[in-house]
């Protein structure tokens, strides 16, 4: 370790006890470790804000709060705006197997014999995401370009890089037809990105849960839906996945 | 008689959450939002919100950052709420220049000043470390960052705060 990295971990993380063979042998690092201890202590000290006192809010008890969540879920639905039901888990985990069981009760979803059909298209990608959590993974391994190039095949579209680090390229169905399905990293986590050309929506389409944010973008004779973290400013990536990929449809 | 014992037990469990980490949760609050009004708005939803999942969360040791974790996504929807805009350090509101103006420490006055000034992707895992002892891997799945860059912003926000309190 040379005084670069040795500065640069501590920096970071001052309680770092490592590196002790570059420390005894450099006065310059010495000092500065001592200098990054005492600077974290008058972080620390600034940060401590006095706490004022605490008022906890009135607690509903759980049968009352359940019926209230129902009646929001209910009727909380606005023009080109689908109001999930309340999704409590939080990133990487929100598509776990429990909340696909939630979900598929609160969202309405109809068992049809062996299939299931969902009451709307959101529905649909939310069910399939909810199948499909291995794709949310947040890495920086990308994948090839072969590899992007055969689940987006040339007569759905064509997409190039320029929308951000993909991450996930898989061929899925939606509504039983096959669906380009790609996530690529956003600043809040994995976003996911499905090329749907046989999907038609009319208007823009947002979508909004507890820890989700999506948007249903009608594109030529099909759709793009694009959704990721609750806090993600799908409003930048969507415009960047508009701009890579050229439609064929 | 064992429903109501039940309930019992559970808000017993509650207290005992926001006993121990409502400090917590209102200091990551106010160093997120940067306003102490804002803060207390945050952490009485953020409570309810706890309160309304508590059955979700099933191991003790996961508390603080499960509630921590609340606190953060409640920050983000007040602001989507009030769409908030930057805020201009010269012209604060009462309760964002409460948060500068505690003490009578000079020192700790310039280094809150220097704190408060950082971008919020410098603040929050500074925060994060210092204040609640998060490793960097847990300050990476609280933030959704890889840790490397969790690293990386904590680095160059200490450099940020080192310089800024060097020109003091």
């Amino acid at each position: 370790m040379n005084c670069e990295e040795y500065r640069e971990t501590i920096a970071a993380d001052p309680s770092f006890d490592g590196g002790a063979g570059h420390l005894s042998q450099c006065a310059a690092c010495q000092a500065y470790r001592s200098e990054m201890l005492v600077l974290d202590q008058t972080i620390g000290r600034a940060l401590a804000l006095d706490v004022p006192e605490l008022h906890v809010p009135e607690l509903v008890d759980l049968p009352e709060l359940a019926a209230a969540e129902s009646a929001e879920s209910s009727t909380s639905t606005t023009d080109n705006i689908v109001a999930l039901p309340k999704r409590r888990l939080s990133s990487p985990a929100w598509f776990a197997m429990a909340a696909t069981v939630v979900a598929a009760t609160l969202l309405g979803v109809r068992m049809l014999g062996t299939g299931i059909q969902h009451d709307s298209l959101a529905e649909e990608i939310l069910a399939h995401l909810d199948h499909e959590q291995i794709s949310l993974r947040v890495t920086d391994v990308a994948v090839t370009d072969a590899r992007l190039s055969s689940v987006v095949p040339s007569d759905i579209a064509r997409m190039d890089h320029s929308a951000g680090l993909i991450t996930y390229a898989q061929s899925c169905q939606i509504n039983g037809r096959d669906v380009p399905h790609l996530v690529i990293q956003g600043e809040h986590g994995p976003v996911t990105i499905l090329l749907m050309p046989y999907e038609t929506v009319s208007d823009p389409q947002s979508v909004q849960g507890d820890s989700i944010n999506g948007v249903i973008l009608p594109v030529g004779k099909g759709s793009i839906a694009i959704f990721g973290e609750r806090e993600e400013r799908l409003d930048r990536i969507q415009e960047k996945v508009l701009q890579s990929v050229t439609w064929s449809t | 008689m064992q429903s109501s014992n039940t309930a019992a037990e559970r808000r017993q469990r509650f207290d005992e959450y926001v006993g121990v980490y409502h400090q917590d949760m209102y200091r990551y609050a106010a160093w997120l939002s940067r306003d102490k009004s804002i803060a207390e708005d945050v952490v009485q939803e953020a409570l309810l919100r706890a309160w309304k999942s508590l059955d979700a969360l099933r191991e003790k040791s996961s508390a603080k950052q499960w509630l921590l974790t609340i606190v953060r996504r409640e920050n983000a929807r007040y602001f989507e709420r009030k769409r908030l805009e930057t805020v201009d350090i010269d012209n604060l509101s009462a309760s964002q220049a409460a948060l500068l103006a505690e003490q009578p420490d000079e020192e700790l006055d310039d280094m809150r000043l220097a704190i408060y000034e950082l971008d919020d992707d410098y603040r929050e895992p500074l925060v994060l470390q210092v204040l609640m002892g998060f490793s960097t891997k847990e300050i990476a799945e609280q933030m959704g960052l890889k840790q490397g860059a969790v690293l990386t912003r904590l680095h160059r926000a200490r450099t940020k705060l080192k310089d800024q309190m060097a020109r003091q």
